[in-house]
């Protein structure tokens, strides 16, 4: 099998109610048949090879958990063709579901009040996992992170960082070959974040899963994943690996520039005053090209699109307009490609 | 579907598990226990009272409708015990958290009513079968294997029906928005399992024995030991119909659960 996941022009949609206005329109409400069509998955398709890690990306409300539940066999789609494991996933969710692995949302899939070595031990079970590579796989656990401790314990005792450890290593308990993650790393701190990432990075590489990722976090994508896939909208923006995603954007670079000798001391209106300087002086002197001004720190951060002006001759400006006490360097971030990625999708919308 | 043994399997590991985690919390075990056994001797001294000032209601004596007063809690129990968790569906469905019982490889009804053990339900067994064996010794029932076999088959016709009207009554929140009170309602219609049905007018009957069975929860199966020489057609037909009416009530739950798609995240 060359890929695990093939999905093919896959469309969803829902059948939302025309909301009236008002009491009077609550009541035409109770017997409407007024209904329109919401588009949330349009056109996707995509393959995924075994062992991949796949950043799957967007803002809130792109679709990104409608494709899950449709990978996972939770959802039908209305148009198109999908395989997973080379199954059909709608049609037989259990059979799906032995082959997947799932963290989902904040809330733990494990047994609330069972310490945490007897939902595993319930998985095995469920999932028919034999003696010996139900102890292999906890050998491995416990040479990779510190969860011996954690065994006793019981789920509704754990912090958030303990129990999103115990959910992602439940998920690979059966050894499947897909794992999906929906934010794994959110609301934890970063060395936790760090050890979710190792343990992840760890995981893919010992068995060769695969890993679907959904995140905001972009530290997550630099850290895992190779390939990302970017939606918008039920649309798909972008889909490639991530030294492609930066060089498709190499042209823009970020300028730093501290013009305050003592900046921490100075108050937020008297910054922001300054911003809009940088701004105005960038106007004045470039009309043609756009800049994104930013307040970073100590510093203003300047986006300079490279191929509209050179950046050092934006510094060699403003360092005849302004004093400069120092200045930094930056290629651009993954989370700043990103942010494009989106804003461009948004005006091109606008644009129609 | 997978076989029966292996969700039994499944079953009683959770709930010895579920068990001793609810014991380590000993305080906790023994006061909801306590409040449990509070409530139900409370409704017994309600019936003392009535039967104070009224020889009999309907026909029926004071120690029959004691026996059925028993016969309810004991056949509510499994109820409470095991399928309490269908009292928190419609939070886990309107928050969009029910999402996480869908992606294991068993059945959804049996991961999601599995999950909850209620200890509660321990004390209204005990006080139940109390009362039913006080009722029994005071009526002279006589104590035999047939007797005996058609109580234990009685009481688990019972249960499925009460356990069923509560899985219709849960299923409704996949369907509406606001269905806390459909389970509230439901809830209440078993105080009336405890009277028997001939006390309620012609319209009452026909509802509570064919359209909410609560009827079969009390009245109809212990006919058998009460009322042993006027056995009705109902209840012959009632072991059947209340494997049925379970049944059904697990393909609505079903039903619902598969419409659900969940909120988004």
């Amino acid at each position: 099998m060359e890929y695990v996941i093939e999905l093919k022009n896959i469309d969803k949609e829902f059948k939302v109610l025309n909301r009236h206005e008002g009491l009077k329109g609550s009541f035409q409400d109770l017997f409407s048949r007024d209904y329109k069509v919401i588009k949330a998955v349009n056109n996707v398709s995509m393959k995924i090879k075994p062992g991949e890690i796949v950043g799957y990306l967007g803002p809130n409300g792109a679709g990104k958990s409608t494709t899950i539940k449709i990978m996972t066999g939770v959802l039908q789609p209305t148009r198109g063709e999908i395989l997973v494991n080379g199954q059909i996933p709608y049609k037989n969710r259990t059979s799906n579901a032995q082959n997947i692995g799932v963290v989902f949302g904040q809330r733990s899939q494990l047994w609330w009040s069972l310490p945490l070595i007897e939902s595993f031990k319930l998985l095995k079970d469920i999932y028919g996992i034999s003696d010996k590579d139900y102890k292999e796989m906890l050998a491995l656990y416990e040479s990779l992170v510190d969860i011996k401790e954690l065994y006793s314990k019981p789920i509704r005792q754990m912090s958030l960082g303990q129990r999103t450890l115990s959910d992602i290593l439940a998920a690979f308990l059966h050894n499947p070959p897909i794992v999906f993650l929906d934010e794994p790393t959110i609301g934890l701190d970063v060395s936790m974040k760090a050890k979710i990432r190792n343990l992840i990075k760890a995981l893919n590489k010992e068995k060769n899963t695969t890993v679907i990722l959904t995140t905001h976090d972009m530290g997550d994508v630099d850290a895992l994943c190779e390939r990302i896939v970017i939606i918008d909208k039920g649309t798909m923006l972008y889909d490639n690996d991530i030294n492609h995603l930066k060089s498709f954007f190499g042209a823009y670079r970020t300028l730093k520039i501290k013009i305050d000798k003592h900046a921490e001391e100075l108050s937020q209106d008297i910054r922001d005053k300054e911003k809009e300087q940088i701004e105005n002086l960038l106007k004045e002197g470039f009309e043609a090209a756009d800049f994104t001004v930013g307040q970073d720190e100590d510093f203003y951060s300047i986006l300079i699109d490279e191929s509209q002006v050179h950046l050092m001759k934006v510094l060699q400006y403003l360092q005849e307009k302004i004093k400069i006490y120092d200045v930094l360097l930056e290629e651009i971030s993954t989370e700043s490609v990103i942010r494009k990625i989106y804003e461009d999708a948004e005006n091109l919308k606008k644009k129609e | 579907m997978k076989r029966l043994g292996f969700y039994l399997k499944i079953y009683r590991k959770i709930v010895i598990q579920s068990f001793k985690s609810k014991m380590s919390y000993r305080s906790d075990f023994i006061i909801s226990m306590i409040g449990m056994i509070l409530t139900d001797i409370s409704e017994l001294l309600a019936f003392y009272i009535i039967f104070l000032n009224f020889p009999s209601v309907c026909g029926w004596t004071y120690y029959e409708m004691l026996f059925l007063y028993g016969f309810s809690l004991v056949s509510l129990t499994p109820l409470q015990c095991l399928f309490d968790n269908n009292w928190h569906l419609r939070h886990y469905v309107y928050d969009g958290d029910f999402i996480k019982y869908c992606f294991r490889p068993i059945d959804i009804f049996f991961y999601y009513i599995s999950e909850e053990f209620d200890t509660k339900g321990i004390g209204q067994f005990l006080v139940g079968m109390g009362t039913i064996i006080f009722a029994w010794n005071k009526l002279k029932l006589p104590v035999t294997f047939i007797n005996v076999l058609a109580m234990i088959v009685a009481l688990f016709t019972a249960s499925l029906f009460m356990i069923g009207i509560m899985n219709f009554a849960a299923a409704t929140c996949f369907f509406l928005t606001n269905s806390g009170y459909v389970m509230v309602t439901m809830n209440k219609f078993r105080d009336y399992a405890k009277y028997p049905v001939t006390v309620f007018s012609t319209f009452f009957k026909i509802v509570f024995t064919f359209i909410i069975p609560i009827a079969y929860i009390a009245y109809y199966p212990s006919l058998v030991v009460l009322r042993p020489d006027h056995i009705p057609v109902l209840t012959w037909i009632a072991p059947a119909y209340g494997i049925l009416f379970f049944f059904l009530s697990y393909k609505f739950w079903m039903l619902g659960a598969n419409k659900y798609s969940g909120t988004g995240s």
